[in-house]
């Protein structure tokens, strides 16, 4: 406990240093900025933005990026509200009631609440995050190579259940990413694979790259297809600060919301993108009068609202931790941190504990930034929300076309995110998502490698994944939830989740 | 927003008749695993207690291959979602144009017996905006040519002179030949101070023209 209080306190003053404050507060802004605006996520952002990174520290970078990832959670709320599109995946549960409040006249008091709740999640998230830390990562000391395959197998599998439409196609594209992920020259054997005897292949496909492609520039491929109206609502947006009664009908779905999002963001394989589902849900289901959900409730806006910002918060516990990245935006975090140096995983808390508890720190603090500086400007977001799509999308594929650029001066790169766009495109149009994909491609070295060094230690034995109690409990998971998914009767209920 | 529609398109299922979407979807898995079986074929396969290389690729491409059978015996039962399949040529092919322009015109590179000129991020970030723009069918050259002139000074400055990033800005003999004695930092403001005005006039012009026709420029 004491420990506890003095690692927060050593992240405190980190974090608030005069530059990491800067830092934080210009990722927040950031962040809520592709937030607000459909089209532009927070993965093609932080790839655009990694280049940027090289000229900072290690610790304000992972602080810029953390606030640009959070700060998209915020922003993408407040389209959902004033305009009933979704600025973010996750708040497209937030379109049902909180454009209704919109509509009603209740704009301000419906993005108070999911400002207040926002606000709430991400200080339980800080705080549980600190508390686990330790435990989880004098648990992953005891993993060895064939734990740490069983615990992504088990991730994938996750990301499996968690995807939307077709499970198969689920499993077809993070076995595809895999796949992608063995390209260029084998680590162990030093032979090439599979690169059509290309140099610029030879060291694999660069991370930011695909996810550039499959989420910047298919996004606008796929954008184009379908021209979206944009409503912004045009009542008054009210007073912001919700009164006593409107508080008090929050609190609890905030406190429930906060607790799934939690629970549901650790799980490795992007748990968070579920949290405001099953928040809302939940809420729907333990009212007392279900009917008023849809019309502009605004308990269907403090518990999702809540839940996604602590499912993005806590999905950062799996990859401090362990090492592994639950979801694309972590894994661009490893990319972040492998150009300071670091390796993520149970060493950095040891190792550099001012990374560690500062960004945990700047997590909370952002908050608190975003609490105060997002709701005096969202008449400026709204402007925003006017430019057209015409002219926004050309900006964003110049500006990855420069970011990727200047990663490594290669116009290979270039050329290949617009391929890449394009493949992403066609696969999207036959059901295929690019999320699952990009999982297992970052998974797949690191399960590659794992892999081969738990058959090397056990002379060849496969029984090594078995052996183990832990690696056995994780496969066993791992079965019982895929056997579950592919039950009808499930996969009924599972469809009804998202069709929610 | 997707995920909703998808939903309730899910549920009404057409009987008998074959989904094309899923029989391309089918298709395409076949597609890829062939590839990446011939791709990996060559490497070493080795043994459990030595994985070679090429363990993984070819197990990858197998279980790729056996997931499109499912799906296929779907398609020919006519399940999974109907929809339809439209594809559009003009967004696609823009935007890969655009890219392929930049990374043609960023900087010079040698392919076998010739090589491109290097044209600086002056002349690649407004092709990329241009050519990219008109992958919308409601593009306008002016306001594209307009975000192009303030865009491209901004990200020279934000990239070459705050952050550092060594981008080329001009054309190389331009630089060489024109600006002989100036400093890279140097050039790049003048260059980025140029397009900046440029864009102002083209802005003070266009209020000017839309000033005579008030509806000129009210569009989406």
């Amino acid at each position: 406990m004491f420990d506890l209080i003095g690692n927060l306190g050593l992240g405190l003053a980190v974090a608030f240093s005069l530059k990491n404050l800067v830092l934080c507060l210009t990722g927040c802004l950031v962040g809520t900025l592709v937030g607000i605006l459909p089209g532009v996520g927070p993965i093609a952002t932080i790839s655009m933005l990694l280049p940027i990174t090289f000229g900072l520290d290690p610790v304000g970078a992972l602080i810029m990026l953390a606030g640009i990832y959070y700060g998209a959670q915020y922003g993408g709320s407040t389209t959902a509200i004033l305009v009933n599109i979704p600025g973010e995946a996750t708040a497209v549960v937030t379109t049902l009631d909180g454009h209704q409040m919109a509509r009603r006249g209740r704009a301000g008091i419906a993005l108070g609440i999911a400002a207040i709740g926002s606000f709430i999640a991400g200080t339980f998230a800080t705080l549980l995050i600190a508390a686990l830390a330790k435990p989880l990562t004098s648990l992953a000391l005891v993993f060895g190579p064939a734990e740490y395959f069983s615990l992504m197998v088990m991730g994938l599998v996750f990301a499996v259940v968690l995807a939307h439409g077709s499970i198969l196609k689920a499993i077809a594209m993070i076995l595809f990413g895999i796949l992608l992920s063995t390209v260029g020259i084998d680590l162990e054997t030093g032979e090439a694979r599979m690169t059509l005897g290309m140099d610029f292949l030879a060291d694999g496909i660069d991370f930011a790259v695909l996810a550039m492609g499959v989420f910047g520039v298919a996004e606008i491929l796929r954008n184009l297809d379908n021209v979206e109206t944009r409503d912004v609502v045009k009542q008054s947006i009210g007073r912001l600060l919700p009164g006593r009664e409107e508080m008090r009908q929050s609190a609890a779905p905030i406190l429930r919301g906060t607790l799934i999002g939690s629970i549901l963001g650790i799980l490795p394989g992007n748990g968070a993108v579920l949290g405001p589902f099953a928040a809302y849900t939940l809420e729907k289901k333990i009212a007392r009068d279900p009917s008023r959900f849809g019309k502009g409730a605004i308990e269907g806006v403090a518990g999702p609202e809540s839940a996604n910002n602590a499912g993005a918060q806590t999905s950062f516990i799996p990859l401090l931790t362990l090492g592994i990245p639950p979801n694309a935006v972590m894994a661009l975090m490893v990319g972040a941190m492998t150009i300071h140096g670091i390796v993520p995983g149970p060493l950095v808390m040891t190792n550099s504990p001012d990374l560690f508890w500062g960004m945990i720190a700047s997590m909370w603090i952002g908050n608190l930034m975003l609490l105060v500086i997002n709701l005096p400007m969202i008449g400026l977001w709204v402007k925003l929300l006017k430019v057209p799509y015409q002219l926004m999308f050309p900006a964003i594929l110049m500006f990855c076309s420069i970011g990727i650029f200047s990663i490594n001066s290669e116009p290979v790169q270039v050329l290949l995110i617009g391929l890449f766009g394009f493949a992403g495109y066609i696969l999207a149009k036959f059901g295929f998502e690019p999320a699952p994909m990009l999982l297992g491609f970052v998974l797949g070295r690191l399960m590659e490698e794992n892999f081969r060094r738990a058959l090397l230690v056990s002379r060849g034995d496969m029984a090594t994944f078995v052996d183990s109690p832990i690696s056995a409990g994780l496969l066993l998971i791992a079965a019982i939830m895929l056997i579950v998914v592919l039950l009808p009767s499930f996969r009924r209920g599972r469809e009804d989740v998202f069709a929610e | 927003m997707t995920d909703v529609a998808r939903g309730a398109l899910g549920s009404r299922k057409q009987a008998g008749a074959v989904s094309r979407k899923e029989l391309g979807a089918a298709a395409i898995l076949i597609a890829l695993a062939v590839l990446g079986f011939a791709l990996s074929s060559e490497l070493p396969r080795g043994t459990l207690r030595s994985v070679g290389a090429g363990m993984l690729p070819q197990a990858l491409s197998v279980l790729l291959g056996l997931c499109a059978i499912p799906i296929l015996l779907g398609a020919l039962r006519g399940a999974g979602e109907p929809g339809e399949l439209t594809f559009s040529l003009r967004g696609p092919a823009l935007v890969l144009s655009a890219t392929a322009l930049f990374a043609l015109t960023i900087k010079s590179s040698h392919f076998e017996g010739w090589s491109t000129p290097e044209l600086g991020l002056v002349v690649a970030g407004p092709l990329a905006i241009v050519i990219g723009g008109y992958a919308s069918p409601e593009a306008r050259l002016r306001p594209l040519v307009t975000l192009a002139l303030f865009l491209t000074p901004f990200s020279l400055v934000l990239f070459g002179d705050l952050l550092n990033l060594p981008i080329p800005i001009m054309p190389r003999y331009v630089q060489e030949v024109l600006l002989a004695g100036w400093s890279y930092r140097g050039a790049l403001r003048l260059a980025a101070a140029l397009m900046a005005g440029a864009g102002v006039l083209v802005l003070l012009v266009g209020r000017r023209v839309s000033a005579k026709v008030p509806t000129a420029t009210k569009g989406g």
